[in-house]
């Protein structure tokens, strides 16, 4: 999908237009920012945009997320464990430590 | 206050124009300055307020609450949100995003794929065909040179393109930079906008009570709109002239209008 984020009251503004005029090429809108359809027709209204307000348009293309391809094991097992714990309150820094759980500055500085 | 027409001048604080067949839209725009119709006035400049209620013509529209802050603000008042508007502006002027120019290092990238694609492409070619050569007993030196340069291209390409990307990563990180200011450069201008709207309605509220008590003081009779834009008018401080449309207003005379509302007054 191409995601469109804004940057200005005024590119905010068409981007508004756009999605009110082009529901089949919305996936999803998220306040400044939307999901558009993987079309030509998507990538016309992003491409309008950027036409209009230069800079103040992001334009990224998103990829599905596959856990099983793109994380590995030990990052899929700790958000589990995590999301399982006894306390709530525990931050995961301290439910890590002294397991073979990976430390949070650790996965921070490695690329997927 | 002074008002002139090709040799013709008029001059005080309440000037009647009404015979000479101006419309006070053109009046309106030469107290702004714009010499309209051949129409020059000298006065102080319009404020805020003469864009609500500067010229009063009998269907006059204008928003009341921004009116009435307005009027709050000719008189000096000031609401709780001007601190941190202030602050809000100087954080504003101190913001300078870089522009964000990735536009040649994305066609960079492209083109060193297309022209990588292609080379390999026939490099795998040639090797198919190197490989028939020898395999028939035929004569694979012509192919054998041709797939040697291809190769080196192909490396070549390679080069280039990773080149390409590494341009490319590089501007994206600068771009992300200058992102992050102008997020918070909309997020202040947000912010302003809403701190703005409150100090409106805190202006507007602390002039409602005296509003009330002078539309109802209005002389004559005249439609709500434009009672409600003279009790605007009489409630500021004006120094520029207000213009009426003489059909609009109720008053005998302009000097009593520039008397009842306390500023100078332009009829046509």
């Amino acid at each position: 999908m191409l995601l469109v984020v804004t940057y200005s009251k005024a590119a905010r503004q068409t981007l508004r237009n756009v999605c009110n005029g082009h529901d089949e090429a919305v996936v999803q809108r998220l306040g400044r920012a939307a999901l558009l359809e993987p079309t030509r027709l998507g990538a016309f209204l992003a491409l309008r945009l950027r036409a209009k307000h230069a800079g103040d348009v992001q334009i990224e293309r998103t990829d599905p997320f596959n856990e099983f391809r793109d994380a590995p094991e030990a990052v899929r097992r700790a958000a589990a464990a995590y999301e399982d714990r006894a306390h709530p309150s525990t931050p995961y820094r301290a439910f890590a430590a002294g397991t073979d759980h990976p430390d949070p500055s650790a996965m921070a500085g490695t690329e997927l | 206050m002074r008002v002139r027409r090709s040799t013709e001048t008029r001059t005080g604080r309440a000037i009647d124009l009404s015979d000479w067949n101006v419309s006070a839209d053109v009046v309106g725009d030469a107290v702004r300055g714009d010499d309209s119709d051949g129409l020059a006035i000298a006065c102080p400049p319009p404020g805020p307020v003469h864009e609500h209620v500067g010229v009063i013509r009998p269907r006059i529209e204008f928003s009341r609450r921004a009116a009435l802050a307005a009027a709050a603000r000719s008189r000096g008042r000031t609401a709780p949100q001007d601190g941190e508007l202030a602050r809000i502006r100087e954080r504003l002027d101190a913001l300078d995003p870089a522009p964000v120019g990735l536009a040649d290092a994305r066609r960079r990238v492209a083109d060193a794929e297309g022209s990588e694609a292609a080379v390999r492409e026939r490099v795998a070619t040639l090797q198919g065909r190197v490989q028939a050569l020898r395999e028939t007993d035929g004569d694979p030196s012509d192919a054998e040179a041709e797939l040697a340069d291809a190769t080196r291209r192909l490396a070549d390409l390679e080069t280039e393109r990773i080149a390409a990307e590494q341009t490319l990563a590089r501007a994206r990180e600068r771009a992300r930079e200058t992102r992050d200011a102008r997020r918070e450069r909309l997020r202040l201008r947000d912010r302003a906008d809403n701190l703005r709207r409150r100090a409106r309605e805190h202006l507007a509220d602390a002039l409602g009570p005296a509003f009330e008590r002078v539309r109802g003081a209005v002389p004559g009779e005249t439609p709500p709109s434009v009672t409600a834009a003279l009790a605007v008018a009489r409630l500021a401080d004006l120094t520029a002239p207000i213009v009426i449309d003489a059909e609009a207003a109720g008053f005998e005379a302009p000097s009593a209008a520039a008397t009842w509302l306390d500023a100078p007054v332009i009829y046509v």
